[in-house]
């Protein structure tokens, strides 16, 4: 009976649904509204006007740059919101985990070393290659935050915790949030509103800059808080 | 310098103070509590400020990165958006009382993030009441649902974990509802700026998907204000919370929900008025069934926060149903009841809390007599109760006055009826428990032998008592402040 009452739910909910995507303008014409209104200005002027040649990146860090600040604020949320409902007492995190001192295989360790040092490399092209190229700090933070879990899961919960020093670590966990901040505020005080870049066509190098900027605080914050989410969630209470 | 490249200050400082709290607190949780103290107070006076402008001047828009709207981000002020210095006031108090209250309930390695998620959510609720933008608006959306969900299971009580996650997973679909409608609109106008949506929805077709987005955008956020019969996840979350935090989203967060739908028929009484007809219809009369229904399960309520809770239901219904008639004294005292009612269910909720702190029990038949060792708590709670009833000259009493002016002004005398059956049986709970804490012999030794609550509590409830108050003797000017908001809402 109640699987009956869920499935009918479900099917109420679906149908409009369905019908109204049914309805929208087909995908992919060029005469859509989402093809023709906004989007002529990014692909002519983002590389121009925004300062990276990608014009995904262009909207995400700068046209629409205030959007992704609110983004990497619901990632630093989720990594807050994960600390107060695991942790019950101070230190719990650099205690060693239940299983973590059994032997492993030598194979896999030394695979894991052998690779790393590429996989890390990767993440820094990534990031830095967001400018021209797909990718960029999510992509890059993600990789590299699965590469310190990989290390803490291969070599020992002490050496991966070693990659991110305790004093440092709530910094590095607010990096992508401060990143966007302090590159917002540099845009209040200098260039008039919130997250705005210079205008000036010579400024071009500082667009850039600021664009790095962002890329890494946001490689960076990312990578850091998987590494500690995983952390809390391996971690004894 | 012009006033209104402050706007965004109002998001940013309380973020950055979010962001840096596990920092200032990682030494000594009690600077935590004072460091988002502090910033809650910065919040709150330029969000005051930003209400004063819009007050002298109107309305008035900023241009995130100095992209012009549509292209650029657009944070719009206005006269709903006014909730921010009403956020700003409350969260104040919240954290000034919540310094005591924590450091007793919750372990000390969880205290600098129970403030981060406080100033999270708090930076979540103003960034979604000046967006001008409708993904803008769920990405602060997410921000205020997620660091909600945690704050009802920080404290890990009895069920705590379970009704968190009863929320997380309603608020996850509603979330979803909102992202897939903001998606069609997208789809048929190509934008995503508030004004510019309504500017292009106008003379379009694709009538269906236009409607679907927005049933979309009200069952996603009549979820997020727990509209009856969206309000399972309600009782349990505000019950469960530690008291700051039901006060917050008792009073605040549910309101988003409220704000979000303002938005929408913004978009929609601009467009597609053809459209609103059967909607209204519907809010009204769920919010007259929210009235009844949540005030006659509150009746039947043992624990102090229980009850409280379902009035929230009860109260979200006045305005939902408000909104419904669609005339302007119904959408005026709907718009100010948000106000007043945050400021009631704050003042009620913590001081329940302050109760809750001294004596350790919750239900009311434990609580008896507890008005003699707790007068001033006591007191605060009953001008809690009175403004909640309506009863004159105390704040809830003019936008319920509005509302069912409203009913008649719409030509639906029923749903004055219910807005007196609410009252009527709100007066008969609040009556129980004054009852309760002034008339009768205690019953428990922990409330006979209670002593009243730190200067850090009744200071805030005192502060929000002389509120209610004061809201009811000074009710006009909230009323004609948000007057041009709603005649122009409806294009008169």
């Amino acid at each position: 009976m109640k699987r009956i009452a869920v499935i009918a739910v479900l099917v109420a909910a679906f149908v409009p649904l369905a019908a109204a995507v049914a309805q929208l303008p087909t995908f992919g014409e060029a005469s859509n509204p989402t093809n023709t209104y906004l989007v002529p200005r990014y692909l002519q002027k983002g590389p121009e006007e925004a300062g990276a040649a990608n014009v995904v990146t262009d909207v995400i860090l700068n046209y629409r740059g205030y959007d992704t600040n609110g983004e990497v604020v619901v990632i630093f949320t989720a990594l807050i919101a994960a600390l107060a409902t695991l942790l019950v007492r101070p230190k719990q995190m650099a205690a060693t985990p239940p299983g973590d001192d059994a032997p492993r295989s030598p194979i896999v360790s030394f695979v894991v070393k052998a690779i790393a040092p590429f996989i890390a490399v990767f993440t820094v092209y990534l990031v830095l290659h967001g400018h021209l190229s797909p990718g960029g700090g999510f992509q890059g933070g993600t990789i590299f935050g699965a590469l310190i879990i990989l290390l803490s899961l291969t070599l020992g919960h002490k050496y991966g915790l070693s990659l991110l020093p305790e004093r440092s670590r709530p910094w590095l966990q607010a990096a992508a949030v401060l990143a966007f901040i302090a590159v917002g505020l540099l845009g209040w005080a200098l260039c008039g509103a919130y997250l705005a870049y210079p205008s000036y066509s010579q400024l071009e190098w500082v667009r850039e800059g600021w664009l790095i900027a962002l890329e890494i605080g946001i490689g960076v914050g990312g990578a850091a808080i998987f590494a500690t989410v995983f952390w809390t969630m391996e971690a004894e209470p | 310098m012009d006033g209104t490249t402050l706007l965004p200050a109002v998001v940013v400082v309380p973020l950055l103070g979010a962001v840096l709290t596990p920092i200032v607190g990682r030494t000594r949780a009690r600077m935590a509590g004072l460091w988002a103290l502090a910033v809650a107070c910065l919040t709150a006076a330029v969000g005051t400020a930003l209400v004063a402008l819009v007050a002298l001047r109107g309305p008035f828009s900023y241009e995130m990165g100095a992209w012009a709207p549509p292209w650029g981000i657009e944070l719009r002020m206005d006269e709903f958006g006014a909730s921010i210095a009403v956020i700003g006031f409350l969260e104040v108090l919240t954290m000034l009382f919540a310094i005591k209250y924590v450091e007793k309930l919750l372990l000390p390695v969880r205290i600098p993030y129970f403030y981060t998620l406080m100033l999270l959510n708090a930076a979540g609720m103003i960034g979604f009441a000046v967006s001008g933008d409708l993904f803008n608006m769920f990405v602060f959306l997410e921000i205020l649902s997620l660091s909600g969900y945690a704050l009802v299971a920080i404290a890990g009580e009895r069920i705590a974990e379970m009704a968190a996650f009863k929320y997380l997973a309603l608020g996850a679909v509603s979330s979803l509802f909102v992202l897939l409608s903001v998606g069609l609109l997208y789809a048929v106008t190509g934008t995503l700026n508030i004004a510019d949506v309504a500017k292009r929805l106008t003379g379009t077709g694709y009538a269906l998907p236009v409607a679907v987005a927005l049933a979309g955008l009200v069952l996603g956020f009549s979820v997020k204000a727990a509209l009856f019969p969206l309000h399972a996840w309600l009782p349990d979350a505000h019950t469960i919370a530690p008291s700051p935090v039901s006060a917050v989203l008792s009073g605040l967060v549910v309101k988003v929900g409220v704000l979000g739908t303002l938005r929408v028929l913004q978009i929609y009484y601009a467009a597609r008025p053809q459209q609103l007809p059967v909607l209204n219809g519907m809010l009204a009369w769920l919010g007259a069934i929210s009235i009844v229904m949540g005030a006659f399960f509150a009746i039947f309520q043992e624990d102090i926060k229980m009850m409280l809770a379902y009035s929230t239901i009860s109260n979200i219904g006045y305005i939902f149903m408000g909104i419904g008639l669609g005339s302007t004294y119904g959408l005026i005292g709907a718009t100010v009841h948000i106000f007043n009612h945050a400021l009631i269910k704050v003042t009620l909720f913590l001081a329940a809390g302050a109760i809750i702190y001294r004596t350790g029990c919750r239900n009311l038949t434990d609580l008896r007599g507890v008005g003699r060792v707790m007068p001033w708590t006591s007191a605060v709670m009953t001008v809690g109760a009175l403004s909640i009833v309506g009863i004159p000259p105390t704040a809830g009493f003019l936008c319920k006055w509005y509302i069912a002016l409203g009913a008649v002004q719409a030509d639906k005398l029923m749903f004055a009826v219910a807005v007196l059956f609410g009252a009527l049986f709100i007066l008969i709970y609040y009556i129980r428990m004054v009852n309760a804490f002034y008339f009768r012999e205690p019953t428990r030794p922990e409330v006979a032998t209670a002593t009243e609550a730190p200067l850090s509590m009744v200071g805030p409830l005192v502060v929000l008592a002389a509120g209610c108050l004061l809201m009811g003797v000074l009710g006009r000017i909230p009323l004609s402040f948000v007057e041009p908001a709603v005649l122009r809402m409806l294009g008169q």
